[in-house]
């Protein structure tokens, strides 16, 4: 036998006594602000800004759809739009290979410096100078 | 549909304050309304400890969201609307527990005037039907659809009316109406076979 409505109302109505425990609410309190200083604190950095955007996003329901693609096509022209068209690279000088040929230094260099008394006798003591 | 206060809002003056900075104002706000919200969330997610997080987040929305709450509705229908509208969300991202805590009765559905009379007490066979038809009505409850859970526990659960239902929902009066009577059928068919 199916249940009246009125029977199913006296029924649910019983669910209203129920309630947290005793004392819950000082303690939900406590909770609450502890939580807000936490925020506030991550508010102010990278990270705390970045869970802000994500939170933001997930709150929008459907609509974070909507928000995300227009994001993505926005994110798509900027980068059309920065990147050079290629076909500008035609007018430009056409880039030609360099043909330069890497010497060995001349022998006559190296003698020269060979030939340099660098040895500390002839500068005196480390960091003093002779005038 | 159109947001209107016909009367002063009881709350006007805790909510100027709380806006102004008053953290004792919103504590206070949270006091009033916590409890009843707690039975909104409570009943729709049926888990004590999701309710404990949710209820937190409800709040630290509407702290953050006070300084653009404009008084267009009272702030128990504002507050309601972020209730309900968090629990929904929070239920659609996560479909998986259930019953966990409404499968027990209730401490305080043995306080409950309707339970603790003499007649009932004198009568343990009838208090553990009571009992059984709670766990049922709790599993009923819980094969309802998240819109049909919404109303009955506003209506039935919290006593709300139709048209406050309604500006809650940002729905109409006819849609909750039709979904209470949905939502009462069900629930009568799944009771069927354990009401004498």
């Amino acid at each position: 036998m199916k249940p009246t409505v009125e029977q199913l109302e006296t029924l649910l109505a019983l669910k209203r006594h129920e309630r947290p425990e005793e004392g819950y609410f000082d303690d939900f309190l406590r909770e609450f602000h502890q939580r807000r200083r936490e925020e506030e604190l991550m508010k102010s950095g990278f990270v705390g800004r970045w869970r802000q955007l994500c939170q933001w996003f997930s709150d929008q329901g459907a609509a974070r759809w909507a928000y995300g693609a227009g994001l993505a096509y926005a994110a798509v022209m900027i980068s059309f739009l920065l990147t050079p068209d290629a076909s500008q690279g035609d007018s430009s000088p056409a880039l030609t290979p360099v043909g330069h040929e890497v010497k060995a230094a001349e022998l006559e260099a190296v003698e020269q410096l060979e030939a340099l008394d660098l040895r500390s006798s002839s500068q005196g003591r480390t960091g003093e100078q002779e005038f | 549909m159109p947001e209107e206060t016909l009367l002063p809002d009881p709350d006007e003056d805790l909510v100027a304050r709380a806006r102004s900075g008053d953290t004792r104002a919103f504590d206070a706000l949270i006091v009033k309304y916590g409890e009843r919200l707690y039975g909104l969330v409570y009943n729709m997610t049926s888990h004590k400890e999701d309710t404990h997080d949710l209820l937190q987040e409800v709040f630290a929305k509407a702290y953050r969201s006070l300084p653009s709450f404009r008084g267009r509705s009272s702030f128990y229908t504002w507050i309601y609307q972020i209730a309900v509208n968090t629990t929904l969300n929070f239920l659609k991202k996560r479909k998986r527990r259930s019953g966990v805590s409404l499968n027990e009765l209730d401490s305080s559905v043995h306080h409950d005037p309707a339970l603790v009379d003499s007649s009932h007490l004198a009568n343990p066979e009838k208090q553990s039907r009571l009992r059984e038809l709670q766990k049922r009505l709790n599993e009923a409850m819980l094969g309802l659809s998240e819109a049909h859970r919404t109303v009955v526990t506003l209506f039935d659960i919290q006593g709300i009316p139709h048209a406050e239902i309604a500006r809650i929902l940002r729905t109409s009066e006819g849609t909750v109406r039709s979904r209470l009577h949905y939502a009462h059928l069900q629930l009568q068919a799944k009771l069927q076979d354990c009401w004498e």
